[in-house]
């Protein structure tokens, strides 16, 4: 069942919402940090299908309309596969924004009561209803309560044949929902069909309505009828019998009309009860829960949907022979003077050259197609501003989505949090070092970055203890001892912090190395510990399933990634490799990207990498001294790739 | 005949309209005078002009600032009206009233018998609000970069007059949290200061300051912070941030050849311990207001913000 449904602005106003169980406002704010602000999580975006997005125990949908930036979010539980969701964010945009129109366009949108319930009602009701036996059971209890009520509206006569009330739903809808699949074939069980039809068939009401209607041959056939359904199990007890009685008695008039459509659904003469049948549905039905629904809310409702298809089948229409000519001479001035209303065949030239652009800039090919399709899909359908051609508005559009993407939702502040480690404001947390390790690909200067790292912390003063971890490769102890060494020496100069390094020789195992490290930077009083570890090739299973056991055992606070601004397509299996490889509910916390001096302005591993995991890029290396390590900075890094 | 004429061919009508009969004469005239007014009706009925004091909303994620400018934005208008919020994505401007009890800083000096008050109470004072999202990638991008160009305009119509800054009192007491409201809030007093200095230099005319109102949010809750000790808290917290900047790397564009030295915000070069006292030297004022957008129920809708609709009002 559906648990919410809400239409929030991208303002983040909640417009409208209906919920049938708490859901916290934590689930639509994780779909919007997300999906929306962070794409971390990817939808698929089928053709006609509304993304998808699990949290916790419930599965949203949504559909963005990009007009009135507006946002419909369907939220039920995972459990339950409802296949009629899709239809009803369809449906429910396309008449909400067909109503509310004018208030939408309005400056008071946000504080407007929107009457929207008994629409959302009639059309959840009718999904539900087209979709069939969602569960059986729910279907039934529907089933037998809509009987009984249709049946207390008529002063008690039999009650048409379910089946036969949905087959003139729809024809009465005549084509208007022709599409929403056949009408379900419902169980027999569901029918509460009982002996107290049977009796108030025998009443009063039913032998006036005989009289009138004396004409009418339908009459043996529908006590014919009765007697074929009184062998059904009975199901409603008579309390409930009692209770429509008393809600709805001045419905008498009716039950003439009504008698008469139920007696000819199993017999051939069809056409005259047929047409008062419809008149009955003029008047109204009922819902599932037994609210009624006026029927000018439901023809409404679907001239509304009808409208849209027509407008849809239109455009498709238009686009094909004569509209074209108009449409290009129009549409060569809209480029010009601007105020044009972007659609994919405008994008699709613009589009390659700009992918074009960011491949040239080492943009790997994955996050050049995936910024680009982002691109498009938000701007298509938006208007260009005034004298804006169709270049500029994508090349904004494209600026403010890398911009997006490099921006880190929370900029990392290592000093502070190296002192809120080894520091700490509370006595709750006692001091302990503060543990960085460094990850990479073999050569792309994993323990260089781990030397200026250290350069840097001993100018602000820290012990620094590094830890020789790459147990592997000759040669790499040796490596970092010529830096230690180097770097004990300039601070020894300059005053500054302390430094001192860890080895284990060579052969031992890396995990067991780094925990000891840890320890012995505890007992030591270091306020951080930098542990260098082997460099690995990412789609090497064996060297990357050491990493799991030894996240694990050195439990560093931070683990960074080393990648080359060299490297190009590969960046983006890397970055996933790499953070996917310390286990669950454990990530890569940044990026440290090397050798940039050496790229010039193509720094496009820098968008793929954070493209591909959604991890902020923390340093980057811009030259061979220690003191060569550098912030990222957004504007610097969007400007070298949009030159 | 002649008259039949007359209407159907061009120089028919052209002879009638020349000859100079009253008929002719009054309706040129109806069209002269008539269509600039209609013109008039047509394009102007419907713009009023929008108010020209404006004000910024900013803060991080989840501190309120949506639910605040829909609770001031329902409380201007005459239908009440509970909205949920959620995490925003953009901004929007808003046109809100001031309740006329709230004083505004233009009639100071009237006494409370003034009778133009009275007419003022008639004509609730208008202002503008900007609400701005708070989430960490949309700050930059949105926040900062609304409150650069709000300040640096000099058209009257998006000058802003103050900036508010909303911070959840309750969740202060979370490092995270803390940490995180004074970064945006220390770029933010940035911003202003880089201004306010600039400013100062360029040009003899000092512009207009920017009143900063720290706005308390969610007083409601338990675990809420007073607002002297939020105070306390954030100025702490930008102390901290302060001396990690001075020590920390430089950005990449740095290189580029402009090697500007970073500003410190607070005029002492970093000396000494920071406090928003510091800033009004370089003309930023700093308040400190709790408050709350969702009251208890048995309140009146909206009393919680009460006195920060009185900073807004000493602004105007």
């Amino acid at each position: 069942m559906l648990e919410a449904f809400e239409i929030l602005t991208t303002s983040g106003v909640v417009l409208w919402s209906k919920s049938y169980a708490p859901v916290g406002a934590h689930i639509v704010n994780s779909l919007i940090n997300d999906v929306f602000i962070e794409e971390k999580v990817v939808p698929q975006n089928a053709a006609g299908v509304s993304p998808v997005f699990k949290k916790e125990k419930y599965t949203l949908k949504w559909r963005r309309n990009k007009e009135f930036s507006l946002i419909f979010v369907a939220v039920y539980q995972s459990l339950l596969h409802l296949g009629w969701i899709d239809k009803l964010l369809e449906n429910i945009s396309t008449i909400f924004i067909d109503i509310y129109k004018d208030q939408l366009k309005g400056n008071r949108t946000r504080i407007t009561t929107y009457r929207f319930d008994p629409y959302f009602e009639q059309q959840v009701r009718e999904l539900e209803d087209n979709t069939g036996s969602v569960a059986e059971v729910y279907d039934a209890e529907i089933e037998s309560k809509k009987d009984l009520l249709v049946s207390s509206d008529n002063g008690g006569p039999p009650p048409p044949v379910p089946g036969f009330l949905k087959a003139q739903h729809q024809a009465a809808r005549a084509g208007a929902t022709s599409d929403e699949g056949t009408p379900p074939a419902t169980p027999d069980t569901s029918r509460s069909t009982t002996p107290n039809h049977i009796l108030t068939g025998k009443s009063g009401p039913r032998t006036s309505r005989r009289a009138r209607k004396a004409a009418n041959a339908s009459a043996n056939a529908s006590s014919g009828d009765e007697h074929s359904r009184s062998r059904k199990p009975a199901k409603s007890t008579p309390a409930k019998k009692m209770r429509k009685w008393d809600a709805d008695g001045y419905a008498d008039e009716d039950d003439g009309e009504i008698l008469d459509y139920s007696a000819p659904a199993e017999d051939g003469d069809v056409a005259a009860p047929a047409v008062e049948a419809v008149a009955q549905e003029d008047w109204g039905r009922r819902t599932g829960k037994g609210q009624f629904v006026l029927k000018e809310l439901g023809e409404e409702v679907h001239n509304i949907l009808d409208n849209a298809d027509a407008e849809k089948s239109k455009d498709g229409a238009a686009s094909g022979v004569v509209g074209s000519g108009f449409n290009a001479i129009g549409g060569f001035f809209r480029n010009i003077v601007g105020g044009k209303t972007l659609t994919k065949s405008d994008l699709q030239k613009p589009l390659k050259a700009m992918e074009d652009h960011l491949l040239k800039k080492n943009v790997a090919r994955e996050a050049a197609v995936r910024l680009c399709e982002g691109v498009e899909a938000e701007l298509v359908g938006k208007k260009t501003g005034n004298f804006q051609s169709v270049d500029a508005a994508l090349h904004i559009a494209m600026e403010a989505s890398l911009r997006k993407i490099l921006t880190p939702t929370s900029s990392l502040d290592l000093l502070r949090e190296i002192n809120a480690v080894t520091a700490p404001t509370t006595k709750q947390h006692a001091p302990r070092p503060y543990v960085m390790s460094i990850v990479g690909v073999n050569g792309v200067g994993k323990s260089t970055n781990l030397s200026k790292i250290c350069f840097f912390l001993l100018q602000n003063n820290y012990r620094v203890l590094i830890a020789a971890c790459d147990t592997f490769r000759s040669g790499a102890v040796e490596q970092l001892r010529v830096h230690a060494r180097n770097l004990k020496e300039l601070s020894s100069r300059e005053n500054v912090g302390e430094v001192e390094l860890y080895e284990k020789g060579y052969g031992k195992d890396a995990a067991n190395v780094a925990k000891d490290a840890v320890e012995y930077g505890a007992a030591n009083k270091f306020d951080v510990v930098l542990i260098d570890t082997a460099g690995r090739r990412h789609n090497d299973q064996r060297l990357m399933s050491s990493l799991e056991k030894f996240a694990k055992f050195a439990n560093p606070d931070k683990i960074f990634m080393v990648g080359e601004a060299l490297v190009g397509t590969d960046s983006v299996m890397q970055a996933r490799n790499f953070n996917a490889a310390f286990g669950t509910g454990r990530n890569l916390d940044g990026f440290i990207i090397s050798k940039c001096d050496t790229v010039g302005d193509m720094v496009g591993t820098l968008v793929s990498m954070v493209h591909a995991t959604g991890i902020p890029i923390v340093f980057l290396g811009v030259g061979q001294h220690y003191g060569d390590l550098r912030g990222l900075s957004v504007p610097w890094a969007v400007s070298l790739l949009m030159k | 005949m002649s008259t039949q004429a007359s209407w159907t061919s061009l120089t028919g009508i052209l002879t009638f309209l020349f000859e100079g009969s009253l008929s002719a004469i009054a309706v040129a005239i109806l069209i002269t005078f008539g269509v600039p007014i209609l013109l008039h009706i047509f394009f102007f009925r419907t713009v009023a002009s929008p108010p020209s004091s404006n004000f910024l909303l900013l803060g991080p994620s989840g501190a309120g600032k949506t639910a605040f400018t829909t609770l001031l934005e329902s409380k201007s208008s005459t239908s009440a009206k509970k909205t949920q919020t959620h995490t925003s994505q953009t901004s929007t401007l808003i046109t809100v009233s001031l309740p006329p009890t709230v004083p505004t800083a233009s009639n100071r000096y009237r006494s409370i018998n003034d009778p133009s008050l009275k007419e003022a109470s008639k004509n609730p004072v208008r202002y503008r609000l900007k609400d701005t999202p708070g989430h960490g990638k949309l700050r930059e991008s949105q926040g900062l970069a609304e409150l650069v160009s709000m300040s640096a305009s000099k058209d009257i119509k998006t000058k802003i007059r103050g900036v508010v800054f909303m911070v959840d009192t309750a969740a202060l007491t979370d490092e995270a949290t803390l940490r995180d409201s004074a970064s945006y809030l220390h770029d933010v007093l940035l911003v202003l200061q880089q201004r306010a200095l600039g400013k100062g230099k360029s040009s003899t005319k000092r512009d207009a300051e920017i009143p900063v109102l720290i706005a308390g949010n969610k007083q409601d809750l338990f675990t809420a912070l007073p607002a002297g000790s939020v105070r306390e808290r954030l100025e702490g917290e930008i102390e901290r941030i302060r001396k990690s900047k001075s020590k920390g790397l430089m950005d990449a564009s740095a290189d580029g050849g402009d090697a500007e030295e970073e500003e410190v915000l607070g005029d002492d070069d970093g000396k000494g311990v920071f406090s928003f006292k510091l800033l009004e030297q370089v003309g930023i004022k700093v308040d400190v207001v709790g408050g709350a957008v969702k009251g208890d129920a048995e309140e009146e809708v909206g009393s919680g913000v009460r006195r920060w609709e009185e900073w807004i009002g000493m602004c105007l």
